[in-house]
């Protein structure tokens, strides 16, 4: 997928190195901002972006991406191994 | 007779969410999904998006949990049969296939049904090609009928409308929306809205016909055509309507206690000791709004999923959420937020205007805001749910709350 943005995760003791919004797939359902505020927004287009890549802890994290009705959301770790989905 | 110590009806996003939960917090309880579809989870939001209904993405990527899924997590999945009645007393429900299920736990998370056209007050509204969007089946057959239909009519104004109109349009199929209203989404909320969102309709090619109803559906065993009350005739080959949701509250409402959906408390509990509801089809008492509320959304059914589930493992856990519904179509972007009924003792503030194309109304109940309609202003939905959660007191602010340029996000972080 083209539109893909992404976003650097530097929080300490994080496996989580990573965050990725594939744009082309996200429909602005918002389950990501419901589970993580402090993480996700959704802008102009309806689309969501990242506010605060360090802001929430890995499960937080993982429990948001896991939400998201269409897969939009993608997890690397450290290394830029795919851990979600 | 099968016990379950869990026992789920429904198996969308509210029931689905429930059984990876209680997994989750009991590894050896068993657990059924009872489901009318007979397909695995998958994304019911999806079904009237373009990507899914244009067929840009394979169809396999629907489904949110792959075919093992059920057995790995050791979940019985019922599928394709629908409860038809309980019995609280003996804690069982029946199926349509004659079977009677036992339970410890239950969890009612039984969803929203399109409302249909009665054949007897329409004539010919029982014609193929007059469809409902709610299954991915309903999904199929419309996206099949787009296919080789010229022309369509979408018939109530609502999201299901909106959504199914631009999917129509980037078919390039003519295509008529019939209100019976004055404007668009008239119960809603204000006419600036209606009107500002008829005219990105109009824009994107669609013919909006407003104090308009069906009459008649014109055709022979196919729809032809539709009559309507002031005696227009529209050709088309198919008919999307989108009326309204009911709640298929039917087998429950003489065990637990119903009004249009199934009310519950704060905890998501019905009336009755071990009988729980999650999902669109619930009115639970609203601790943000302080009033029972019922809400059709993803979010919302899966956060309630979430938290039924471990109130059902004996966790007291309060649903608490600031609600969201977002859409996006012929190049506006809608927004919901929290409760956008406009009761009587609401006070509702207007910003922007319908020239500007950025309007928002928000909607104050005493001092504090309890919900928001946004019209190509999205990114204030961030600030505006952090009021609603935080009951801010805004009774002296309702000057800045009028004024559009003036940045909610001030008065969130204060």
């Amino acid at each position: 997928m083209a539109n893909q943005k992404e976003y650097l995760r530097a929080k300490e003791g994080s496996n989580i190195g990573k965050i990725v919004v594939d744009r082309d797939l996200c429909i602005g359902a918002a389950s990501c901002v419901a589970v993580s505020p402090a993480t996700f927004e959704l802008d102009g287009e309806n689309k969501a972006i990242v506010i605060g890549a360090d802001a929430a802890g890995d499960e937080e994290l993982k429990m948001a991406a896991q939400s998201c009705p269409t897969k939009a959301i993608l997890l690397f770790d450290k290394e830029g191994k795919q851990v979600y989905p | 007779m099968t016990q379950f110590k869990y026992l789920i009806i429904g198996g969308g996003v509210a029931g689905t969410t429930a059984a990876e939960t209680i997994r989750q917090n009991d590894l050896s309880g068993s657990i059924a999904i009872v489901s009318d579809e007979s397909y695995r989870f998958y994304s019911r939001i999806m079904l009237s998006k373009p990507n899914f209904f244009l067929e840009k993405i394979p169809l396999e990527q629907i489904f949110l949990k792959n075919e093992t899924w059920y057995k790995g997590q050791n979940i019985n999945f019922l599928g394709g049969k629908t409860a038809v009645g309980m019995n609280a007393g003996e804690k069982t429900v029946s199926l349509d296939d004659g079977t009677v299920l036992q339970y410890e736990k239950l969890l009612l998370a039984i969803g929203g049904f399109p409302r249909k056209w009665d054949p007897q007050k329409i004539e010919g509204s029982d014609k193929k090609g007059v469809c409902y969007l709610r299954t991915l089946e309903d999904a199929k057959a419309i996206i099949s009928g787009i296919k080789t239909a010229k022309s369509a009519v979408c018939v109530g104004g609502g999201f299901v409308s909106f959504e199914t109109c631009e999917l129509l349009r980037m078919k390039n199929i003519d295509t008529t929306l019939l209100i019976m209203e004055p404007y668009y989404w008239a119960n809603v909320w204000d006419e600036t809205s209606g009107l500002l969102v008829e005219e990105y309709m109009r824009q994107g090619g669609v013919n909006v016909l407003k104090n308009e109803e069906a009459e008649k559906i014109l055709g022979a065993d196919k729809v032809e055509g539709v009559k309507t009350k002031s005696g227009r005739e529209i050709t088309c080959q198919m008919v999307v309507v989108g009326i309204g949701i009911t709640f298929p509250v039917g087998p429950f409402k003489n065990c637990v206690d119903c009004g249009r959906g199934i009310k519950t408390n704060e905890y998501l509990e019905t009336n009755v000791p071990g009988i729980w509801a999650a999902g669109d089809a619930v009115e639970f008492n609203d601790i943000v709004v302080g009033e029972p509320v019922q809400l059709g959304n993803w979010a919302n059914a899966q956060m309630q999923g979430r938290v039924a589930a471990l109130n059902m493992l004996g966790k007291r856990q309060p649903f608490r959420m600031v609600s969201f519904y977002t859409t996006q179509g012929f190049g506006l972007s809608i927004a919901f937020v929290g409760d956008v009924r406009p009761l009587p003792d609401r006070t509702i503030i207007a910003r922007g205007s319908k020239e500007s194309r950025s309007y928002g109304r928000l909607l104050l109940k005493d001092k504090e805001l309890v919900g928001a309609t946004l019209l190509n202003r999205t990114p204030e939905m961030a600030p505006i749910s952090k009021l609603i959660e935080k009951d801010v007191d805004l009774s002296a602010k309702h000057a800045e709350l009028a004024d559009p340029n003036f940045n909610l996000k001030t008065l969130a972080s204060s």
